[in-house]
């Protein structure tokens, strides 16, 4: 590679520490504010929204005393938070679970196999992967009021298990598998689907980590589908879809309810940080 | 490469069905869907419902604002994932840093972040006390035309890392003599992302270009996110017009407005798809 030195080197890596501290700055001022006691978030939030040309809201960062309190009404005392929390737990365990055995299972079927209509089904997928949710909203909502689902959680879980672009994600990662890998276990005997479990999914490690948390990633963060579907059940939105309210209504305790909402978030990028970037390395992006 | 054809229904069979179910079926009868007029009978209007709705101000706003959010948002993170990752691809090892951070946000709830970003762009918050004493004046951005700065910002911290990653997927396996040459023939760092980089990583290029725009026809999102259920009319977009319509229980509008958007969206990306065979082939 061609090193930079000297004096350009040193302003770039600047501006990107710059840039960096900028990117984190969310997580860890959030963080931060957990920590202080609730009367002082309070106070502190009740200086934002003002119009006074003479004021400004007020400078804090550190908070003035270290308090679990904001925690304790979270997690103890009210239950509002925690109970949300457990949706969006419950909402992302069973995207999850529901597309781990479908999506790479599809995957493996478009990639190893030679079928009349295999490129039509490869195409559409890819077709499908393009349009936004306005357009495929509908062809679900259409569905899922058929089979009498709408303003139930599965109205959300459902359609997502069948999300195109992780396909498309780990197809292309398979298909790039050498095939004597495949013929080695055929060889061994290892019927069709010893051969996916024992040696297609572990060689695929890799895109399944990466596809598992970028999923994990979308699932987390879920605003449009319960919007939509669930807008009559307040009781059945995830954390995700509150926060600007809990905000709007200073309740003291919303940077504990922000930072406990990025904590698994976080360890999801700390756990598959690895296995997103080999993944998306090893992978035919074309 | 298997090829006998029965071991493959197992595989492919959950997967298909769902898709056929969720999507492709009910995509081909909502056609039907928007040409009728929705009531008992259930009669057959033509284009009426289509008419209707193109007519109507919501859905003329609520287009034309998800049009200029994604015009805005999607070649601003293409351009900007772009140049950082050939920024960070010259200065490995110590890139692998930024790299990380720039990734972690693509991991982290946007939602969760909001409160920080109602904050920074609060009237007397940090940005405005950065203009002031830069000498600028105050600005009002949380309401009206200027609550889109936060909102694409919102929605490039989000996104970014994802793009710089597949950017420098691609970067890595371009030979680096490349660029001593380019160096030596005396090309600038401009020079060499836009005319040796770019044309030699098209494809990932393409796909980092065409997932922007995915990603920001969902833009609503970060609109939510910063401007509530009932936005400033700058920052109505197409799903705020659904969902309302939805709630209405009106689902021939919804279905008539998700059909028009479609037929818009795949005319984008057909061009697009057109234009990248066009360059490619002028590269050969």
């Amino acid at each position: 590679m061609l090193k930079m030195k000297g004096f350009r080197l040193r302003l770039l890596q600047f501006l990107l520490m710059i840039l960096t501290v900028l990117l984190l700055l969310p997580m860890i001022q959030t963080f931060l504010y957990s920590f202080s006691s609730m009367e002082e978030m309070k106070a502190f939030m009740k200086t934002r929204g003002s119009y006074d040309e003479s004021q400004w809201m007020a400078a804090h960062l550190i908070p003035d005393m270290v308090s679990l309190g904001q925690y304790y009404q979270i997690l103890i005392a009210d239950n509002t938070v925690l109970r949300l929390f457990v949706n969006s737990a419950m909402y992302a365990s069973m995207i999850l679970a529901g597309q781990a055995v479908i999506i790479p299972a599809m995957a493996f079927a478009l990639s190893r196999f030679r079928f009349p209509g295999r490129n039509a089904i490869f195409f559409g997928i890819i077709l499908l992967m393009l349009l936004p949710f306005q357009v495929t909203m509908v062809p679900n909502v259409l569905t899922l009021r058929t089979l009498g689902l709408t303003d139930t959680i599965w109205a959300v879980v459902l359609p997502m298990w069948f999300a195109p672009f992780y396909i498309f994600l780990i197809r292309q990662f398979m298909v790039g598998l050498p095939n004597e890998l495949i013929e080695a276990a055929e060889m061994d005997g290892s019927g069709t689907l010893d051969t996916y479990l024992r040696v297609i999914l572990p060689v695929s490690r890799p895109i399944l980590g990466a596809a598992a948390a970028l999923s994990f990633a979308e699932s987390w963060n879920l605003v449009e589908q319960p919007l939509t579907y669930l807008a009559a059940r307040q009781d059945l939105q995830p954390l995700s879809t509150v926060f600007n309210q809990l905000a709007g209504e200073n309740t003291g305790f919303e940077f504990a309810g922000a930072a406990l909402y990025i904590l698994p978030a976080l360890f999801v990028y700390l756990f598959f940080q690895e296995d997103i970037l080999s993944g998306i390395q090893l992978t035919e992006l074309k | 490469m298997y090829r006998k054809k029965r071991l493959v229904l197992p595989f492919l069979l959950p997967g298909l069905a769902g898709i056929l179910l969720f999507y492709a079926a009910p995509f081909l009868g909502g056609i039907w869907y928007s040409l009728t007029d929705g009531s008992f009978e259930n009669a057959f209007v033509g284009f009426q419902n289509y008419q209707n709705v193109w007519q109507n101000r919501m859905f003329q706003l609520g287009l034309k604002n998800t049009m200029e959010l994604s015009l805005i948002c999607a070649p601003s993170l293409f351009l900007i994932s772009f140049l950082l990752s050939v920024a960070l691809n010259r200065m490995r090892p110590a890139g692998s840093f930024f790299r990380n951070s720039v990734l972690l946000p693509y991991l982290m709830p946007s939602s969760a972040v909001l409160m920080i970003w109602l904050l920074w762009f609060d009237y007397g918050g940090p940005v405005n006390r950065m203009i002031v004493a830069l000498g600028g004046e105050r600005v009002f951005w949380l309401q009206g035309m200027e609550l889109r700065l936060p909102v694409v910002l919102l929605f490039l911290w989000k996104n970014l890392g994802f793009c710089v990653i597949i950017f420098l997927a691609a970067l890595q396996a371009i030979p680096d003599s490349l660029y001593e040459y380019a160096t030596l023939e005396g090309a600038s760092f401009g020079k060499q992302a836009f005319h040796i980089t770019l044309p030699l990583i098209v494809p990932s290029a393409f796909l980092v270009f065409i997932l922007s725009w995915v990603n920001a026809f969902r833009i609503f999102k970060e609109v939510y996110f910063i401007g509530g259920a009932y936005p400033d009319e700058p920052l109505y977009t197409l799903q705020n017009y659904m969902n309302n319509m939805y709630g209405k229980l009106n689902y021939q509008n919804v279905t008539t407005a998700a059909y028009s958007f479609a037929v818009i969206v795949f005319a984008l990306f057909g061009l697009l798809f057109f234009l990248q065979n066009r360059a490619q082939r002028g590269l050969t």
